[in-house]
């Protein structure tokens, strides 16, 4: 379902969180969705379950999946899972991210705002419309 | 139960005047991975050699499982266990006597956990020892030692030598067998994968001393790499960059690793005339790797210690 890799610039417990956050983002994991225990995925990733329960608990506390007890983890029905001044600060972070990584690769700015929309285009087809 | 696992206080030891351990004191709470790294003579072996009541300190106290390492009394010996890179087992035993054997030896043996862990290695119960591969001999090790359903389990470099899928096979067993009986894992290597993906705390030795304590992405967040561009009148920087990891110059380039990216960092090169200064992008393995050799890899002028 997703793969972490080690040796990577970001931490297991990362790739876990930004892995689903973007299949969710896109559709691909629709609302309702059960996701596998914190344990199952551990075992699928083999890495130590703390990782994973630590990276469901930040999805959840996003609100983008929610454990049913007894149940399961599902991925949660969309609404506004953050709030507004929330949401302007992450977009910002992660633009800031975005332009200091590519800033010194030497693509011009239209070229970057033409791969930038391709590599956007599969949250095109996601639930994320429904705002 | 609420004693830490491990718990040391002001340990020393020198092997003549030679020092080991340098007024050690450290904290191993129960449960979780807890992943043990350090360049060679960094004081691992001997911290677990005192800890396992082998060998006793010069100076400073230890206690496992709530017991002065230096007496531990038989039922707290058997409630560690231990698996050691070289797998030392009877070569001339079948497997099948072997575990016999332990099963009369440990009054707490999990038959259930045995087999579950042997499951994951393919090891034919009528084989000697001797006949089993690395990998298998590895995984029997590891059957033994979970078997015995240990409160304290310590792994020495277990997956040293080891093939992709006996080591896959280990780490899944290590992982997923019995952990909710709380059981607290000790694990020393050297494979910053391995550590990446069990590891839950990061402790990292250096001349007998303890120079860090987090979660290992804790430890691999405040690491940074970077290159730049050393002026064309200096094949290398004058002055020593502060929280310096690591330095290397190549082809006019200058490589960088640093430790919590210090105040004036860029200030500091551009002083010394580099430009174009870029971050990169750095995994657990080279980070972590930086960190252990700071003191091993200082550049020319760097401070004799």
């Amino acid at each position: 379902m997703i793969e972490v890799v080690t040796g990577d610039s970001r931490p297991i417990f990362r790739q876990i969180v930004d892995g689903l956050r973007m299949k969710i983002a896109t559709g691909e994991l629709p609302p309702g969705t059960r996701l596998p225990s914190v344990r199952g995925l551990a075992l699928q990733l083999t890495v130590n379950f703390n990782t994973v329960a630590k990276a469901y608990g930040e999805l959840t506390s996003e609100g983008l999946i929610e454990s049913r007890k007894g149940v399961g983890v599902f991925v949660s029905p969309p609404r506004q899972r953050l709030s507004e001044e929330e949401r302007e600060r992450r977009l910002g972070e992660a633009l800031q991210h975005f332009t200091s990584a590519v800033a010194s690769l030497g693509f011009s700015p239209d070229e970057l705002l033409q791969r930038a929309a391709e590599a956007l285009e599969p949250l095109r087809r996601g639930p994320a419309d429904n705002e | 139960m609420s004693e830490p696992a491990i718990e040391t206080r002001g340990l020393s030891k020198s092997f003549g005047n030679k020092p080991a351990l340098r007024d050690l004191t450290l904290q191993i709470p129960r449960g979780g991975v807890h992943a043990v790294i350090g360049s060679n003579g960094a004081g691992k072996s001997t911290l677990f050699r005192i800890l396992l009541g082998l060998l006793g300190p010069t100076r400073g106290r230890s206690r496992v499982l709530g017991f002065d390492s230096q007496s531990l009394p038989p039922e707290a010996r058997g409630r560690i266990a231990l698996v050691h890179e070289e797998h030392t087992l009877p070569r001339w035993m079948s497997v099948d006597r072997l575990t016999r054997m332990q099963r009369r030896l440990f009054p707490g043996w999990m038959e259930g956990t045995y087999r579950e862990v042997l499951g994951h290695f393919n090891v034919d119960p009528e084989q000697r020892v001797g006949e089993l591969s690395r990998g298998e001999r590895a995984g029997l090790n590891l059957a033994l030692a979970l078997a015995q359903s240990p409160d304290l389990l310590i792994l020495d470099e277990p997956t040293l030598g080891l093939d992709v899928v006996a080591k896959q096979a280990f780490l899944e067993a290590l992982l997923f067998t019995g952990v909710e009986e709380g059981r607290t894992t000790i694990y020393c290597s050297h494979q910053m994968d391995e550590i990446e993906r069990v590891a839950e705390n990061l402790i990292v030795l250096e001349r007998g001393e303890v120079i860090n304590v987090s979660p290992p992405e804790e430890l691999a967040s405040r690491i940074s790499a970077w290159v730049a561009q050393l002026p064309a009148d200096a094949p290398c920087l004058r002055a020593r960059i502060p929280g310096l990891l690591q330095q290397r110059e190549i082809d006019g380039q200058v490589h960088l690793v640093v430790l919590d990216e210090p105040a004036g960092f860029a200030d500091h090169l551009a002083s010394q005339g580099v430009v174009g200064l870029q971050r990169l992008h750095i995994g657990f393995d080279r980070a972590v790797n930086a960190f252990l050799s700071r003191n091993h890899t200082s550049p020319a002028q760097g401070d004799p210690s």
